[in-house]
């Protein structure tokens, strides 16, 4: 059962986004970000049904193995014919077409990097199995991806010229709809001419784009846009200007106007922005855009530096104007609060899956059979000749296959540290450098850090499991300090990270502590009587039970000044079932080898 | 007829043709990021300043940049057909091809794919020649191909770490030895390694950085004049490649004769005393263990100095080289908080100081 495009109902902002790729195929592709039920793959296939009969559409899952996606020998055919025979990969056969991946953000890391390669450079470049091959590989991306399943890797996102942000909530209206239209299946004539009325649009709107003209002006305003919302790299700025170009020529415009504009910065600027540009005084901004908005060009030889500026700040406004709902859905913004994915997120959460077979030892490893008969099958032939032995398989060590599962994963050190009362500036900065130290040790073991600051009234997730010594340093370089101590929350928010660990495969958690142990701030909301601190010291005692029974290691690391000790921190620690270390004035590199295994 | 909805000549009836070359995107035309530039042509033109690794954000041009070089690099010599693009071989070598005519070629930039097996980087048997006559013959791989030209790796930091090894060894000793069913063979495999990587994607081995003569670090470009050059010239390349190129190509041979100028000069740049005096006290402030990083400085310093048209190397140039010479090779201190090239930077201002200060006494 299809649906047509013009029958589904909601997703206009995605619908407008596939019409535009549709027109303007420089843009790459489109991330749709959606929930699960949201009828994500209805509107792949309804898109893939516009395009002219016969585009091929190809679904890229999620776990496509290397040799699937990149294609390879096809070993039965080459056998039978006796020449080499290449079967080729998922990215070549979506040539000409569309590839739609559900489930961007859980493509494995290596697939991710062989899409990337595609999407940028328009082929694929095979090397392997003796085979050296050059597939042309240009499609049109069609991608999505839940949020709750983590953020889909930047590097990726970044080739993707539009970018669909979360979806709102729909309507009880449009709910009662979309069913109505379900059920009504199969379609009446309307949609169907209205199927064929999109196709000549698209058709026309393709035809006319090399001819649509955009002013220097609005490229600046784009460009300035970009800039404001702290958008990284150069490319968007293209992509930009690109989907402006394609919102004109799909509206059968022969020049961009300011809507386009608009819609340029929402599906392509705005979801890569990385902070949100500073507000001004309403009136300020009233007075300003209001000339412009009567119709005033920004190509007017008369006003132009003024018209420029006007132009701009109106994208930017129509920019915030759309912000605080999706600010936190952000993909490219830094720091995330709450749940959510984080870099690792982008391997798989199949944990431990078999990736692919690499030539090894087999000793202490589990040796792939397949792929070991497949590598000795071609040298049967020789080695016959060779030993003039019978009909027997000669599989000899250089065969053998083991099976690599997912990337090792290391250690994830989470680093919990108190960013309250007068000690807290110093515990910061060493904590800071232990962080880093251990990343710059940490390339072999590919362990990761992250790094939880409490406060005031809660915790603060300050940098999601990374291996990056450059995302560390400078989600570290500022930091309020002082005030309360809600222990209770970090603890709480380190339980969460390491269960978001677990989920992606990260067996192995610490927990690095740095406090006196004496928490003030209970989790729940503040009833009418201060707490007690036995309230809150059983508060503690649960979490800490909680992350015990998970099997996370942890290292209390107290900070107190000894005369002013009462325990806390040693009390913690043995609730934790974790080591309790001594370091009043503790230094990175004392951290760093105390948390680091021996 | 529906058009297809992305065309290209290559793809017709569902067959597998060959794609046609997509042009590159003229070096010369590349906007900003000059200290990648820089470093690239100096590898140009001194290969042995042991290759360049190229670290920035996404979507700040680095790819561009490396096969943008391919264009601007002059053609060698090589005996016609040769797998390891050699100009001399020995009689009878198995792998050479029978003749000994020579033809001209563009300087090799490979391309190092990810999920490129050790069997098509290193060479193995073919496969084919296996299957249909139960024969034994040497296929070369990519190192063969790289061989006197350069080798592109996109995205270091996620190449398998095995294969990192096996290129550094390589990259070394310049020889590329496969043994496999019984056969052993050893060929030149001399590249300039080009790497290029996201500082967000994770760090790299202090062992691999330090194998890269020089580390450029490139940002996203802030300024709007510029950024909207760019967005002017990708779009005009993108329109119609070919027209594009056409109109840069005064500014390619110009740098064409430029570089092949600076590499017939390089040999003879002459190092001041002074000048290697002061590329050792510069690396001693600096606390940089061994003495690759004095190499590099020194042999980058006489490229530039070729590169512009000079005889002879001077403090200028050393220190125009000293921050991707040696930002790469300072002991990491967690707890630095100044960038690294900042630091090469000061020290660069000291040395020179202590310098002009005992020349005029």
């Amino acid at each position: 059962m299809t649906l047509s495009f013009a029958e589904i109902v909601g997703m206009d902002v995605a619908k407008q986004a596939l019409l535009l790729l549709a027109v303007n195929p420089a843009l790459g592709g489109v991330a749709i970000a959606a929930p699960v039920g949201s009828g994500k793959s209805t509107l792949a296939r309804a898109f893939a049904a516009l395009l002219p009969a016969g585009t091929p559409f190809v679904e890229l899952p999620v776990g496509a193995t290397e040799d699937s996606v990149l294609g390879g020998l096809d070993l039965e055919a080459t056998l039978a014919a006796g020449r080499r025979v290449i079967a080729r990969g998922l990215l070549a056969r979506a040539h000409g077409g569309v590839l739609y991946a559900d489930g961007l953000n859980l493509l494995d890391e290596r697939a991710i990097a062989h899409l990337i390669g595609a999407l940028s450079d328009g082929v694929v470049r095979v090397e392997r199995d003796g085979l050296s091959e050059v597939h042309p590989a240009r499609f049109l991306l069609v991608g999505t991806y839940d949020p709750v399943e983590g953020e889909v890797r930047r590097g990726l996102l970044d080739r993707i010229g539009l970018i669909v942000p979360l979806l709102p909530q729909t309507g009880e209206r449009e709910r009662a709809e979309v069913v109505r239209r379900n059920l009504a299946h199969p379609p009446n004539g309307d949609a169907e001419d209205e199927t064929t009325m999109l196709r000549a649009m698209i058709a026309d709107a393709r035809e006319h784009l090399p001819t649509v003209h955009i002013a220097e002006e609005q490229m600046q305003a784009l460009v300035q846009t970009a800039l404001s919302l702290g958008v990284e790299g150069n490319r968007a700025d293209v992509f930009a200007v690109q989907a402006a170009l394609a919102k004109a020529a799909l509206d059968g415009r022969e020049a961009v106007d300011d809507d386009d504009l608009k819609l340029a910065v929402r599906l392509v600027l705005l979801p890569r922005a990385t902070r949100v540009p500073a507000q001004e005084a309403p009136e300020r901004r009233e007075r300003e855009t209001t000339p412009h908005a009567q119709g005033d060009q920004p190509g007017d030889p008369n006003a132009p530096a003024h018209a420029q500026a006007t132009l701009e700040e109106l994208l930017l406004e129509a920019a915030v104007v759309d912000l605080p709902a999706g600010l936190l859905d952000l993909p490219f913004a830094g720091k995330r609060r709450g749940p959510g994915g984080s870099r690792g997120a982008a391997l798989s959460s199949r944990r431990g899956r078999f990736v692919r077979a690499v030539a090894g030892d087999p000793r202490g490893q589990r040796i792939a059979l397949l792929p070991t008969l497949i590598a000795a099958a071609p040298w049967q032939k020789v080695r016959r000749a060779e030993r003039n032995v019978g009909a027997c398989l000669d599989v000899r060590r250089e065969d053998i296959r083991v099976k690599r599962f997912r990337d090792k994963a290391g250690t994830l050190y989470i680093f919990v540290v108190d960013a309250s009362g007068s000690m807290a500036i110093n515990r910061m900065r060493e904590a800071k450098g232990a962080v880093v130290r251990l990343l710059q040790d940490a390339y072999v073991h590919r362990d990761q850090v992250g790094l939880i600051a409490f406060r005031g009234q809660q915790a603060q997730v300050l940098l999601e499991p990374s291996q990056s010594v450059e995302r560390a340093k400078r989600a570290l370089d500022v930091l309020p300090t002082g005030g309360g101590t809600p222990l209770a929350s970090a603890l709480l928010a380190a339980w969460r990270m390491a269960q978001q660990a677990r989920a992606r495969g990260i067996a192995q958690v610490t927990l690095v502590l740095m406090t006196d142990g004496r928490g003030n701030v209970p989790l729940r909301a503040a009833p009418a009587a201060p707490p007690s601190r036995a309230e809150i010291q059983a508060e503690l005692q649960q979490i800490a039970t909680c992350i015990r029974a998970e099997g996370i290691q942890a290292v209390v690391i107290d900070t107190q000044v000894n005369y002013l000790s009462q325990g806390e921190a040693a009390r913690l620690a043995a609730w934790l079932g974790g080591r309790y270390v001594y370091l009043p004035n503790a230094k990175a590199a004392q951290i760093a080898m105390t948390v680091a295994p021996r | 007829m529906p058009k297809p909805i992305v065309t290209s000549p290559a793809h017709q009836n569902g067959k597998l043709a060959p794609p046609a070359p997509m042009p590159n995107y003229p070096f010369t035309a590349i906007v900003g990021q000059e200290e990648m530039k820089l470093c690239l042509l100096l590898n140009v033109i001194d290969p042995r300043i042991g290759g360049v690794m190229i670290m920035g954000h996404r979507g700040t041009g680095k790819s561009t940049a490396v096969r943008a070089l391919a264009d601007v690099l002059p053609k060698i010599s090589r005996i016609a057909g040769d797998p390891f693009n050699r100009e001399v071989v020995e009689e009878g070598d198995p792998l050479a091809p029978p003749h000994r005519k020579h033809e001209r070629i563009p300087v090799p930039v490979v391309d190092l794919p990810l999920g490129a097996t050790e069997d098509r980087v290193c060479g193995t048997i073919d496969i084919e020649a296996a299957l249909t006559q139960g024969v034994k013959r040497f296929e070369p791989g990519l190192l063969a191909r790289a061989n006197r030209g350069f080798l592109y790796i996109d995205e270091v930091n996620l190449l398998d770490d095995h294969l990192v090894d096996v290129l550094l060894d390589v990259a070394a000793s310049g020889w590329n030895v496969v043994e496999r069913e019984g056969i052993s063979v050893r060929h030149p495999a001399r590249f300039v390694l080009v790497g290029s990587g996201n500082p967000e994607e994770g760090e790299l081995r202090p062992q691999l950085l330090d194998r890269f003569g020089l580390h450029a670090r490139i940002t996203t470009i802030t300024d709007v004049a510029q950024r909207m050059e760019i967005v002017r010239r990708r779009r005009a390349f993108d329109a119609d490649p070919l027209a594009f190129l056409a109109a840069w190509e005064p500014q390619q041979r110009a740098l064409r004769r430029r570089i092949v100028a600076a590499q017939k000069r390089v040999a003879h740049v002459e190092m001041p005393d002074d000048v290697l005096m002061c590329a050792a006290r510069l690396c001693m402030q600096l606390g940089v263990d061994g003495h690759r990083g004095e190499l590099t400085l020194a042999r980058a310093a006489c490229a530039l100095a070729a590169f512009e048209g000079r005889g002879r190397a001077t403090l200028d140039d050393l220190r125009r080289v000293a921050v991707p010479a040696l930002r790469h090779r300072l002991r990491r201190d967690p707890l630095e908080t100044t960038d690294a090239g900042e630091r090469v930077l000061q020290a660069m201002e000291k040395t020179l100081g202590a310098e002009a200060r005992s020349r005029s006494s």
